[in-house]
């Protein structure tokens, strides 16, 4: 902070600066250990993960060829993208309602969505599989709906809970930050409603349905629990081919395909954070807009 | 509150919909799919099972499944559960706040909105898979294991897995970024002239950690908690690939009456409890830290002179 600090309270700065910043690295060595170990065991030759036979690009030839793999990957990304449609529409209106008309209502569906983000997911996975065999219809083996299966629509369903819940407190607490002014002003210029709200709204509460939007695709993507128990054969995303892969065997190329996965989401938060940053916001307000919903 | 809608001057010749109208299909979607799968769930865990070959009957509803939930080999799993989620929670805390205070007032702002992103570029890594590292790392043949056998620190190799603190160790790395982030938003936002002035009113570092960024941060510290504890105490992953029969969690005995036992009814019930469990500790901490907070006003609590009030 101050660089005239006392020369002997500033030497007990240092070691404290000293200190922090050692457990610094030490918690970025934590955060990066297991995944650096996944990167180094996705050149494991071998046939068995944990046996180490030698580096080579085995793990990855089959990780790409191999079919069943493939439909995996595709199911995720299908299931993550419908996943960040629904939760983003459904929660940014439901964000601007808690935030722009607020009433007696708001209590009881902030409750709801409390309650959905504080079940766990165990919970909500089984009394979704269960609810779905009870359904039938679009949920069951029987339904016809074109070009989409069943499962995909169980996976959309079920991993669109928490994520619409997560889009709707960031996107209030964003539009809550702001001064309702500024639509005020629109209106007083007599602006109508559905302009108000494209020319004012949806740019001011932009960072926040982008960050919701980019959240609700990663927490589909990393959802095992739900996907788990609702998908069906045919329809099942990358996490439970590797569910089934720890309950049999563990092969190199789950690790590969993870670091070759993990490489494209690198590159893609990197472009969106390229964009932002041409959008005149800084480094830290970019990170920020994608960590934390601005 | 007030109506403040800017259409209500205009608005009084066309009828307004209900306030909660924009609302009302993520109300829909969440009745549908998460209220009443989950009502289901509670008269489930009422039923019970009635043979062999059927997971669940429900034409006569007793407690019974909640009895033997509460049976003792049950009930263990459940203590253990909240131990671990109790302490790894604090573990969170302990790890995270010195990190989210380090990377918020000591980094140069040039380099936060980096090093913030870095926190969560593991967790772009699956869940599962990330688990699947610890695996590796802890496994009796894994690299940790033959370098301290190599560099003879150990003559066997080592057996971490499917014990309670691998279980533990999984946790931690788990929900750690969940405890850093919001840390982070409010020690960020603390403007630094609250820590200055403290200092410049003779309060040491350790007062002024203690009187001024401590309370301050408050929010993000229950934030975080919050955070941590709920999706840790229901986790399932983590104990299923690291802990075996010795770390098992509540999580895994619930999947396990669904997958294998298939008993609906005494997972059902298991599932209930393991919700009531969550929300019954979040009370329990929040009303202590309500009296806490209490007790440390009232004994805090100082008179100002009227004097110092005049030249201030």
């Amino acid at each position: 902070m101050s660089a005239n600090a006392a020369p002997a309270r500033r030497h007990r700065r240092d070691l404290v600066d000293v200190a922090l910043r050692v457990w610094g690295v030490l918690v970025y060595a934590f955060l990066f250990l297991p995944i650096l170990v996944i990167v180094a065991y996705s050149f494991n030759n071998g046939r068995a993960m944990l046996v180490w036979s030698g580096v080579g690009l085995d793990g990855y030839r089959t990780g790409i060829t191999d079919p069943t793999i493939q439909d995996a990957v595709k199911t995720s990304i299908v299931a993550a993208t419908g996943t960040a449609l629904i939760a983003t529409v459904l929660g940014s209106f439901a964000g601007i309602a808690l935030a722009r008309r607020k009433g007696k209502w708001t209590v009881l569906f902030l409750a709801l969505v409390f309650l959905v983000l504080v079940t766990p997911e165990i919970v909500d996975a089984i009394a979704l599989l269960i609810w779905y065999v009870r359904l039938g219809g679009p949920f069951g083996p029987k339904a016809s709906i074109p070009a989409v299966s069943y499962g995909m629509i169980r996976l959309w369903a079920g991993h669109s809970l928490f994520a619409t819940a997560v889009v709707t407190l960031i996107v209030r607490a964003r539009l809550q930050g702001l001064d309702e002014t500024l639509e005020e002003a629109a209106a007083d210029l007599y602006a109508p409603p559905a302009r108000r709200f494209r020319q004012i709204t949806l740019p001011l509460m932009f960072p926040a349905v982008l960050a919701g939007a980019l959240l609700a695709f990663a927490l589909s993507l990393d959802d095992t629990i739900i996907s788990s128990f609702v998908s069906v054969a045919g329809a099942s995303p990358w996490p439970v081919y590797v569910f089934s892969a720890v309950r049999n065997v563990l092969r190199p190329e789950i690790a590969s395909v993870s670091t070759l996965l993990l490489m494209v989401t690198l590159i893609a938060i990197a472009s969106v954070a390229i964009a932002l940053r041409r959008g005149g916001q800084t480094g830290e307000d970019v990170a920020k807009t994608m960590t934390v919903g601005g | 509150m007030a109506p403040r809608d800017a259409d209500a001057g205009r608005g009084a010749r066309r009828i307004r919909a209900p306030r909660f109208t924009m609302a009302l299909p993520a109300w829909i979607w969440f009745v549908f799919f998460f209220t009443l799968p989950v009502l289901w769930i509670v008269y489930y865990s009422f039923g019970y099972k009635p043979d062999l070959y059927h997971p669940i009957a429900t034409d006569k509803l007793s407690l019974a499944a909640y009895k033997e939930a509460f049976s003792s080999a049950f009930l263990h799993v459940f203590s253990q559960t909240l131990q671990i989620s109790i302490l790894g929670t604090t573990l969170c805390l302990l790890i995270g706040f010195p990190f989210a205070y380090w990377l918020a007032t000591r980094v140069a702002p040039r380099w936060r909105g980096l090093l913030l992103g870095l926190v969560i570029v593991p967790f772009f890594v699956n869940f599962l898979v990330r688990t699947i590292g610890w695996f590796i790392l802890l496994s009796p043949n894994g690299p940790v294991s033959s370098l301290l056998q190599r560099w003879g620190i150990r003559s066997e190799p080592l057996h971490l897995l499917e014990t309670r603190g691998a279980v533990q160790l999984g946790v931690v790395y788990n929900y750690l970024a969940l405890m850093i982030l919001p840390l982070f938003v409010t020690l960020d936002r603390l403007d630094p002239a609250m820590r200055e002035a403290s200092k410049d009113l003779g309060a040491g570092r350790w007062k002024t950690f203690r009187q001024v960024t401590l309370p301050l941060a408050a929010p993000g510290i229950v934030a975080g908690l919050l955070l941590v504890f709920i999706p840790l105490t229901g986790d399932y992953i983590t104990a299923l690939v690291l802990g075996g029969a010795k770390g098992n969690m509540a999580g895994v005995m619930v999947a396990s009456q669904f997958t294998l036992a298939q008993d609906w009814a005494l997972g059902a019930a298991q599932a209930v409890i393991l919700v009531a469990m969550i929300l019954g500790t979040v009370a329990v901490f929040a009303l202590i830290a309500v009296a806490v907070r209490a007790i440390a006003r009232a004994s805090r609590r100082i008179t100002l002179p009227a004097i110092a009030e005049g030249t201030a």
